[in-house]
């Protein structure tokens, strides 16, 4: 025995516990590596299958899951239905409203195309006792909505400025005082002070009520006041406004002039004016 | 051309604003909706001079026990306002000169009249004492019942917007 297997007996005896740690960490790294490569061996056999499997679940969800969800569902809107109505109005409320409307337009469609005959036949003996042409008469059916009266009112007093009325009715002043009334009790009762009430609908009537910034204009209309009809009136309501009201808003804006004077229109000639605007218009 | 003038009439519940204006305006139509949306409006004409009218647009407030709870956008553009009590009812006239304070606050620069109502009711003496003791002046002691001072007290309102104008 030589020196050197001597020292090697010697360091066998002294670092034991040191080489037994090293065989357990070298296992430990061959069953890892061993490991690995048999999970990247699996994967490779096994995602397929899972990836398989989950779209077969998704396309048996309706069949499977199906009737347990609509059951909770049917549940949960007996239960809860004015928080469902709530959630969904916003939503479905614009497409019914959409439906709704394209419906109606088709069904009055086809009511007009079975009565055209009739109607035609009608306005024919119309026309024959009446003097009027048939195109006369069929204007005047498609422009069934009728102003019957106007009120220039002051918008925080109510104080009606100028008025046009095609028959005297009950007093003006108090009407357009009402008018004020009820437009400030809906517009404070729902504090949307940046909105106007725009329409009141009474029976047969219908008044169109058009803010601007110191007054407002209200028009009490008979008849079939459909959308088209309140767009003519919104462009007599304009022009008017523009002609003999907004010459006073150019003077309030105008910071250049010192004084700012307002221009008192008469009433006389704004009840011209109305008349002149509204009396003959067909909307 | 005939002016029109906003005048509300305010004050607590029952002191007979409604009164009031029925004995001074006699065509006046139905009042069934000042339930729902708290007024009521009325209109009448008074001559304050010869050949000058002046149109009063009534706005009959409903009753309320604390003034700061008016509407206000009901008080919007005014140009006139009447306060009436009961004098009949101290709670509806002890707290009264905080009531005309809030009210010049809410209505600045607008001609207040006071009006003690149901005065047809009690004695004219003892009220005195009653109003002088809580220290109030009114402007006017009315009777709805019996029309004391009604015409009046429009009439100078009539005549302050006039002269106020």
């Amino acid at each position: 025995m030589n020196e050197k297997d001597k020292i090697e007996i010697l360091k066998d005896i002294l670092f034991t516990d040191d080489r037994e740690f090293e065989e357990r960490i070298s296992k430990r790294v061959d069953m890892l590596e061993r490991t690995v490569n048999k999970k990247k061996q699996l994967s490779k056999k096994v995602d397929p299958l899972i990836e398989h499997q989950l779209a077969e679940f998704a396309k048996s969800i309706p069949q499977t899951l199906g009737p347990t969800i609509t059951a909770t569902l049917k549940e949960e809107i007996k239960n809860h239905k004015d928080e469902v109505v709530d959630a969904l109005y916003p939503v479905l409320g614009k497409m019914v409203k959409k439906y709704v409307a394209q419906e109606m337009k088709l069904l009055s469609e086809k009511i007009d195309g079975q009565l055209g005959f009739l109607k035609s036949w009608k306005r024919k003996f119309k026309s024959i006792f009446s003097s009027k042409s048939e195109d006369q008469l069929m204007m005047d059916e498609l422009s069934s909505a009728k102003i019957e009266q106007v009120f220039l009112i002051e918008k925080d007093s109510g104080i009606l400025k100028a008025g046009y009325v095609k028959s005297k009715t009950i007093d003006e002043e108090m009407i357009s005082g009402m008018f004020t009334a009820i437009k400030s009790f809906v517009e404070d009762a729902f504090e949307q002070k940046d909105q106007n009430l725009e329409l009141i609908e009474y029976e047969l009537y219908q008044i169109h009520i058009q803010s601007f910034v110191t007054h407002y204009i209200a028009v009490a209309i008979s008849g079939n006041y459909s959308l088209s009809s309140k767009n003519k009136l919104q462009d007599i309501i304009f022009d008017f406004y523009h002609r003999y009201m907004a010459m006073n808003l150019d003077l309030v804006f105008d910071t250049l002039n010192a004084e700012k004077k307002i221009i008192p229109v008469r009433r006389d000639t704004l009840e011209r004016e109305l008349a002149q605007s509204f009396g003959n218009a067909r909307i | 051309m005939q002016e029109s003038k906003k005048i509300v009439i305010l004050g607590h519940f029952g002191v007979g604003k409604t009164s009031l204006i029925r004995r001074f305006v006699s065509n006046s139509f139905s009042d069934n909706y000042k339930v729902t949306i708290g007024v009521h409006i009325t209109k009448k004409v008074v001559e304050i001079s010869v050949g000058k009218n002046i149109s009063l647009i009534l706005w009959d407030l409903e009753g309320t026990d604390d003034i700061k709870t008016i509407r206000s956008s009901y008080l919007l553009g005014t140009h006139g306002a009447v306060f009436v009590f009961d004098v009949t009812r101290p709670s509806t006239f002890q707290n009264l000169n905080d009531d005309l304070k809030i009210t010049t606050e809410k209505l600045p620069d607008v001609p207040l009249i006071v009006v003690g109502n149901k005065v047809d009711l009690v004695d004219l003496t003892d009220l005195n004492s009653i109003l002088k003791e809580n220290n109030i002046n009114s402007d006017f002691l009315s009777s709805a019942k019996t029309g004391e001072s009604v015409e009046e007290l429009f009439h100078k309102m009539a005549t302050l917007l006039h002269n106020h104008a």
